[in-house]
């Protein structure tokens, strides 16, 4: 599931470059003669070209979900910037009085942030065990893990299935949060173990001096000095869990499934009802737009250090 | 739907206080029942008035859980988790076999045998029988042999509703002629083309024939299926006589095809939508058409020398026991479903159709309704359920193989009808495992 | 990254305890599921009979997931190569743009987009009725703008009829005509609201030195018309290009009036074949069929562009600022154009950067299922198939087949065992520093 191959090193957030962040100091050489092309009205005009093929799409679900299926059906999305009379909260008002819908919100909450925490705890605890502690075949068992990073989701599904009806937790929330924590953990491993690395040694003895056992080592040094690479580790997964739809779609209760299978349903059972599937869709997206937004530096980070699903 | 909903709500109150209770009912005070089915929206809302309705009556108290589509799947792994619905609502006579044989389902008792000998035709109460013995009580049925039109483009052409197939051809052919589309073809959604196969084989090649071919006994490189192809083909076989031609169609979903028919009521798309009686509600709630004035409805014209085809489709009610005996409760409740009460509070809600012959057509909340619940009834046991919903589910409900393909490769090439045979037969040669 | 040296003695439960529920939850679900799958592949779809290499063997030969071969090859090929371009070509041109900020933002977004809302977004794109698609409304906008519509779009004539609709597009009128007798061309099918403005369809004046006639909608509105004649009510189609033609050369030409009457001088058109230009009759344009069974592919591949172009911009973008100045300063004195600087020396420079983006972008295009399962419809479906999908029909579709799916599961797992190797390498090298 954490597809992705080992770029550069362990994240340092405070450090990453993002689409906020200028990177690094000005080199005005190459900075100047590519400005001056990118002054170039050519330039100019592609680049805005291409950011309205970026932007329309998405504005074309939104406009879409303040629109009446009758509109939807009978006109483009376009129309409506035009006509602010077919503007309408209907289908949101429909959707978020649907207690299916309002019901699969909760499952998704209720799959996306113990599957978050699960990976950050059983995560820091490995990487920190892979980072400092002494085990033998410590470095074979790192190897064995990085090797599972690009191991695809898809060759569980059908083994994990059967060992999750054995179980008993077949079509339940509790299996979807193990699967997801599983699948999470290879990658919260990796990059937490680099990242607790880099911890100065010397931090860790002055903390073994004062008399600290491997617990108090971890809870008062390790964790609150790995903080943003938790952070960057928890909006990924946070994010992978709550767009997914495949896992949810095999081992989710079909009677109470989350949001991204519940929507998917939606298609299937009835074709084109836009205007179920367009606020549905935005209010999915509206979680993880948000997140991206306020931790662009941490999502940049993540992506650099290879969190990628 | 949701129109029809909240126009006859308080009506509907009003009556049911004139009306005599057809059943007793004991008193359930402090049970709870759990029913399952595939329904969600405004269908829901309009099951629950029903379920409404029972709790009043018995004191018990129901939830509804959504099954989702796959029904037999959902079923399965809620009493492999030991807490299975009460009553589950099954969308296909396979189903119901398939949970009989599982010994997920006992046959019903008395009470409810009493509804149905009252309510129901030996033909409904078969199609709820499996080895001779009763295990299901169907509820809410769909006449599958509808053609909906555009009055508006049956003006312009100066048509009327034709009733046999050459004179929906001419007609069609009219049509086209006056300037409109003719026909709206959902091929997006291979389901809409196996009803408008089973429609001409049910009436061309006669019932026999029909149950042979769920059943495989003949294949389908047999002549009759050659015959209802060809048909088909009659109308299939010429471009200009589907909405968006043959290669738009195959892009259509269900809604789209229904929209695109009535959304304009100027210059319609097309002339005519051929599904069952569920189209009313996309029309309600997708466009300003209104049924009755707009949208109008003819059966599905008879072809050749047989009868006018109904092939319906429909969800059975059965109680869920894996382990023996339905409960009190449950048993109350399938006599419930099955009585011309809860039939009664469900049909004026609109948008369903019930199979119980005692429930007086005026519950209905619309002429058109009316009509098709009547076209229903009066086929008496003539009617046949859908092929492809008793054939295996590989065969007769997957995208992209078995019937939708191999209807949807016919819809694409026309003229290929041996081709389409033979790949409808190899098709089913893997999917029946012979 | 050293390994090995900076170790914290620990006792053997402690170490346990942090490093057992990982490794357990691992072991249960990632690394048994591999073995499982692999020994459940050399089985039959029952699981009873071992069929040896067969399923994989069934790969290869089973039309669908033959299909989703052919499709994941050209998901490889296309996918991860368009997203890394346009990343490269992103990242160069916002290099140093006042607004670049903004516009990386945008790009990047879709990221963190689910794949089912992205699908659902390019449904509403890739609509194939242009008053409704995106995609389809700006493709006809561009060409209505260069090209014309013509007047009467959907007039045909009958089948069967006196005139007959040519590959080109323009109806050809049976036999040939004489000067004095007027002709009828006959057409029908145009929707009775266009014909609301038309006059009423006007017999042609018999004139010997002229070849006249009428073209007209030869359908009475509400029916009861008779074909192949001028009834009361029928309406004239105005505009029509009348043709004379000889041996293949139009040698006269004319529009009909207004009244749907036209008239040919006879010294050319007497004895010619008589057409209706096909310009009259072009049918408007709808744009593609990006949700049909030709494209359908490339256009799901442009849907997870959207999403992924921004991936490889920031990395990129990353990569690009650390590209030393001198080098590029020392070529530019040395005369290279801005091209040859970067075709020369950044993009060799960035090769490292532009090789983990595409292999990465591989790994997960190799995985693709919901945007496939979700954009296509379902007649296009099989068109569209990938593995994954297959994989997931397979195993728990309604005909199962759990050895064919889970010998495609290996098959996925193979093809990534050269990325798994890669890894391994890379790390040990860092170790070994």
């Amino acid at each position: 599931m954490t597809a992705t191959t080992l770029t550069a090193q362990a994240p340092e957030p405070a450090k990453a470059g993002g689409p906020t962040a200028e990177s690094g100091p000005p080199k005005p050489s190459l900075g100047s003669r590519l400005a001056s092309i990118a002054a170039s009205g050519a330039v100019r005009v592609v680049l805005v070209v291409l950011a309205l093929v970026w932007l329309l799409p998405t504005a074309g679900l939104f406009v879409s979900s303040f629109r009446t299926p009758r509109d939807i059906a009978s006109s483009g999305w376009w129309e409506a910037l035009t006509d602010p009379g077919q503007w309408t909260f209907a289908n949101y008002d429909a959707l978020l009085s649907n207690d299916t819908f309002t019901g699969s919100l909760w499952t998704t909450i209720a799959i996306t942030v113990p599957s978050t925490l699960l990976v950050i705890v059983l995560g820091a605890a490995a990487g920190y065990a892979f980072a400092w502690l002494d085990f033998p075949g410590r470095d074979y068992w790192f190897l064995l893990v990085v090797a599972l990073l690009v191991v695809p989701v898809q060759m569980a599904l059908l083994p994990v299935a059967r060992l999750f009806n054995t179980l008993g937790i077949f079509e339940t929330t509790l299996g979807v949060v193990i699967f997801h924590s599983a699948y999470g953990l290879p990658f919260a491993i990796f990059l937490l173990r680099n990242f607790f690395a880099e911890i100065p040694r010397e931090l860790l003895e002055a903390a073994r001096l004062d008399g600290a056992g491997e617990l108090r080592l971890f809870t008062r040094v390790v964790l609150p000095l790995g903080g943003p690479a938790i952070a960057a580790l928890g909006i990924f997964q946070f994010m992978w869990v709550w767009n997914d739809m495949l896992v949810a779609l095999i081992f989710a209760d079909a009677g109470s499934p989350p949001m991204t299978v519940a929507l998917q349903q939606e298609m299937r059972q009835f074709g084109s009802n836009f205007d179920v599937l367009a606020p549905g869709a935005f209010l999915t997206m509206l979680i993880p737009l948000a997140i991206f937004f306020a931790f662009q530096r941490q999502f940049v980070a993540g992506v650099m250090s290879g969190a990628v699903k | 739907m949701l129109t029809a909903l909240t126009a006859c709500g308080d009506d509907g109150d009003e009556n049911r206080a004139d009306r005599e209770p057809t059943i007793e009912l004991p008193d359930l005070s402090g049970q709870n029942l759990e029913v399952a089915a595939v329904w969600t929206g405004a269908e829901r809302d309009n099951f629950l008035r029903v379920m409404d309705e029972f709790e009043a009556r018995t004191g018990a108290s129901v939830s509804y859980v959504p099954s989702g589509d796959n029904v037999s799947q959902f079923v399965g792994s809620k009493i492999e988790g030991g807490a299975p619905p009460d009553i589950v609502m099954v969308p296909q006579p396979g189903v119901l076999r398939e949970f009989a044989q599982n010994g997920w389902i006992p046959p019903v008792g008395d009470l409810v045998q009493e509804q149905l000998d009252a309510n129901y035709t030996p033909g409904w109460q078969a199609v709820g029988q499996h080895e001779g013995e009763q295990y299901g009580v169907y509820v809410k049925v769909a006449n599958k042999s509808l053609v909906w039109y555009s009055s508006t483009a049956f003006d312009y052409a100066g048509v009327s509703a034709p009733a046999d197939w050459d004179t929906f051809v001419d007609t069609a052919w009219t049509v086209w002629e006056s300037g409109t589309t003719p026909v709206s073809v959902a091929g997006g959604d291979g389901w809409t083309l196996t009803d408008w196969f089973e429609n001409i084989y049910l009436s061309q090649a006669g019932t026999e024939a029909y149950d042979q071919l769920i059943a495989h006994e003949i294949p389908w490189t047999d002549q009759t299926v050659t015959d209802a192809l060809t048909t088909l083909g009659e109308l299939f076989g010429h471009n200009q006589l589907l909405a968006n031609g043959n290669g738009g169609s195959l892009q259509t979903d269900f809604p789209t095809s229904v929209t695109q028919t009535f959304i304009n009521l100027e210059v319609p798309d097309a002339a005519m939508v051929f599904e069952a009686d569920f189209v009313g509600s996309v029309i309600t709630d997708s466009t300003d058409a209104v049924i009755g004035e707009d949208a109008l409805v003819f059966p599905f014209p008879a072809v050749g020398a047989g009868d006018p085809p109904v092939v319906s489709a429909g969800d059975a009610a059965v109680a869920v026991a894996p382990n023996g005996e339905a409960s009190e409760a449950q048993e109350a409740m399938l006599a419930f479903l099955a009585s011309t009460d809860a039939a009664w509070i469900w049909a004026e809600g609109g948008g369903m159709v019930s199979p119980n012959r005692s429930l007086d057509l005026a519950a209905y909340p619309n002429d058109v309704q009316r009509g098709i619940a009547d076209a229903l009834i009066s086929a008496g046991d003539d009617f046949r359920f859908d092929l492809s919903d008793q054939t295996p589910a590989a065969f007769g409900g997957t995208t992209g193989q078995g019937m939708w393909q191999g209807l949807q490769n016919f819809l694409r090439n026309p003229d290929d009808v041996q081709g389409a045979q033979e790949y409808l037969e190899s098709q089913a040669v893997s999917a029946y495992g012979e | 990254m050293a390994s090995g040296k900076a170790v914290i003695r620990a006792r053997p439960w402690a170490v346990a305890s942090f490093l057992l529920p990982a490794l357990l939850l691992l072991g249960a679900l990632v690394l048994y599921p591999i073995g499982y799958s692999v020994w459940r592949s050399f089985f039959d779809a029952s699981g009873d009979d071992f069929v040896g290499l067969d399923n994989f063997a069934e790969i290869f030969a089973n039309e669908s997931t033959r299909t989703a071969l052919r499709n994941n090859l050209i998901w490889i090929i296309l996918a991860p190569t368009v997203a890394t371009a346009l990343g490269l070509i992103f990242a160069v041109l916002t290099e140093r743009l006042r607004w670049a900020t903004a516009f990386k933002l945008l790009v990047f977004m879709p990221m963190a987009v689910s794949m089912l809302a992205s699908g659902i977004i390019f449904r509403l794109v890739y609509e194939q009725n242009p008053e409704r698609g995106l995609a389809n409304a700006v493709m006809t906008t561009v060409h209505d703008t260069f090209a014309g519509s013509s007047s009467w779009p959907d007039a045909e004539p009958r089948p069967g009829g006196s005139l007959s609709a040519q590959d080109d597009g323009s109806y050809l009128l049976d036999g040939t005509v004489s000067a004095g007798t007027p002709v009828l061309l006959p057409l029908v099918a145009v929707p009775q609201p266009e014909l609301a403005d038309a006059e009423p369809a006007a017999t042609a004046a018999s004139d010997p030195g002229q070849v006249t006639g009428t073209v007209w909608m030869d359908f009475t509105r509400g029916g009861g018309g008779t074909r192949d004649a001028i009834d009361a009510d029928e309406r004239a189609l105005a505009g029509v290009t009348v043709q004379a033609v000889r041996d293949g050369d139009v040698v006269a030409e004319a529009d009909t009036a207004a009244d749907g009457t036209f008239t040919l001088p006879a010294e050319d058109a007497d004895g010619a074949q008589l057409r209706l230009a096909a310009s009259s009759f072009t049918p408007p344009y709808n744009g593609a069929s990006w949700l049909g069974p030709e494209l359908i592919t490339p256009a799901i591949i442009g849907a997870y562009v959207w999403m992924w172009a921004g991936f490889a911009m920031v990395l990129i973008a990353a990569g690009l600022a650390s590209v030393p100045r001198e080098t590029l300063e020392a070529a530019r004195v040395d005369g290279a154009n801005e091209w040859q600087v970067f075709r020369r020396i950044t993009v060799p420079l960035l090769a490292p950067i532009l090789a983990v983006v595409t292999v990465t972008l591989m790994i997960n295009v190799l995985k693709i299922f919901d945007l496939v399962y979700i954009i296509a419809p379902s007649s296009s479906q099989a068109d569209a198939n990938v593995l994954a999908l297959q994989l997931y029909i397979s195993s728990f579709g309604a005909e199962p087949d759990q050895g064919l799916g889970s010998a495609i599961a290996v098959l996925l797992l193979l093809l990534v065992v050269p990325v798994i190797i890669f890894n391994l390498r890379r790390l040990r090298r860092e170790n070994q520093r």
